[in-house]
């Protein structure tokens, strides 16, 4: 391992084992000492590429649309230089890391689809590419392991930035997720002494204690007797969610108010009396209309 | 890390992925001509495996797999995690045995409601479990 990249993993790198990620990708110390000796010509003719890369990118209507005037263009043509220096010559370290991350993160806010990045890549990449060959041409053994070297640095970097797009994703439907469930469940009451609590979403045991006291919350101050629990919007009942549920049940049992439920599939419920899953649980109206029917019976006993 | 084009793969990390393994599941065996019943017993051992991972090894994956033969065709499910394993199988496979305070049906109730049912674990490595639902022709 070069020194660039051993002193980066003694730091310790996150939750990114980068040593691991480097052995993927097969990026070994000569690769990095090649394309330092590439910074030099990058940089004579970075701006030359960048300037054609430009012209490829305006010329496109959804690209272009990236850009607002003239001065943001030539911002990003200032940062794209740095980017593509930093390419060849910046230590692959936790630092570099984190940087690549934070630009790509940018990108997957401002709408930059991969399509897009990966294309600008690529033009990027080629066209140095055969300046690398014209340059070196008395080598060009030589020019072709740079360049290959180039490609393996590149590829890590692009799959630095694609892991926040998906990243970026994961979290979004969390927040959603942790939004939902945290949005609290509605307690209706139908009559006196009878609450109707419909259920969505997943139940994993946070969400169910939630649930649990809201519905004693409901029972108290309702007074109520009887509870339909419908889960028509419950996406997975299975031994844990039917866990849940009967917890919550016993805890209103104890409350003084007994429940049914409702919203469970027959085929679903069997396949939880085959499961084992037994009891008050599966005390199940399929639906509502029968579960309310058969809460008011129990008022009336 | 290529599969035949009918295995299907999951990752199972959040309660999302137990849903979505378990729809993945129902659809394949609506396709292939199970029973409803069947189905909903296909996605049932699907999220019981698949919870299991959530809850107790953090993340892994199912696999789905079509199991074509003259009279009669197949799911197998394999639910692959490298968490901390099971110490004890037996225990783990008997009714009412929870380390998760829950109700401990989940590896019992699965091996009930498939065919073939097949577990490996050794501590520190994970377990593998795999499960086989037949439908007749
Ligand atoms: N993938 C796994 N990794 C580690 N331990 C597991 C795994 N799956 C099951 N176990 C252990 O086996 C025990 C029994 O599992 P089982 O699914 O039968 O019951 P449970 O998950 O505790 O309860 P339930 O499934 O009824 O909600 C668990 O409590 C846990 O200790
Ligand atoms: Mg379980």
């Amino acid at each position: 391992m070069s020194e660039l990249i051993s002193s980066s993993i003694a730091e310790g790198s996150g939750n990114l084992d980068l040593e691991k990620i480097f052995r993927w990708f097969d990026l070994t110390e000569e690769d990095r000492a090649c394309t330092v000796e590439l910074g030099e010509l990058t940089d004579d003719v970075g701006e030359h590429i960048i300037e054609a890369f430009y012209a490829h990118l305006l010329n496109d209507e959804t690209a272009a649309r990236h850009f607002r005037d003239d001065a943001h263009i030539a911002q990003v043509k200032r940062g794209q230089m740095r980017y593509f220096r930093e390419l060849v010559s910046a230590d692959l370290n936790d630092a570099y890391v984190a940087d690549r991350r934070r630009i790509g993160s940018i990108h997957e806010r401002t709408g930059v689809t991969p399509t897009l990045y990966i294309g600008s890549y690529a033009y990027y990449l080629n066209r140095l590419a055969h300046v690398v060959l014209e340059r070196m041409d008395e080598d060009p053994h030589k020019a072709f392991h740079l360049v290959m070297s180039l490609f393996k640095i590149a590829h890590f970097d692009m799959s630095l930035a694609l892991e926040t797009y998906v990243d970026a994703r994961e979290e979004a439907i969390q927040a959603r997720e942790r939004e939902l469930s945290e949005l609290p469940t509605p307690v209706l009451q139908l009559r006196p002494g009878l609450l109707l609590i419909p259920v969505v979403g997943t139940l994993d045991s946070h969400r169910a204690r939630a649930l649990t006291v809201q519905l004693l919350e409901g029972i108290q101050e309702h007074r109520a007797s009887a509870v339909v629990l419908d889960i028509t919007g419950v996406a997975a009942v299975d031994s844990a969610v039917a866990n849940h549920l009967i917890q919550t049940m016993a805890a209103a049992r104890l409350m003084g108010a007994l429940s049914v439920l409702t919203g469970l599939s027959a085929e679903v419920a069997q396949s939880l009396v085959k499961v084992g899953v037994t009891g008050e649980a599966l005390n199940t109206a399929g639906d509502l209309q029968r579960g309310i029917e058969m809460a008011e019976q129990l008022l009336k006993d | 890390m290529q599969h035949p084009p009918d295995v299907l793969v999951q990752a199972i990390r959040y309660d999302t992925d137990v849903i979505s393994a378990r729809q993945l599941g129902r659809k394949r065996a609506e396709e292939l001509g199970f029973s409803r019943p069947d189905q909903a017993l296909v996605a049932t051992a699907i999220s019981e495996l698949a919870r299991n991972i959530v809850v107790y090894a953090d993340q892994g994956e199912i696999e789905l797999a079509t199991i074509h033969q003259p009279d009669r065709v197949g799911i197998k499910i394999t639910a692959k995690d490298r968490g901390p394993g099971i110490a004890d199988l037996e225990s783990a496979l008997a009714d009412g045995f929870s380390t998760g305070n829950s109700l401990g049906l989940g590896l019992p109730g699965t091996r009930r409601i498939v065919d073939e049912f097949d577990i490996t674990s050794s501590p520190g490595l994970g377990v593998i479990v795999t499960v086989v639902k037949w439908s007749r022709r």
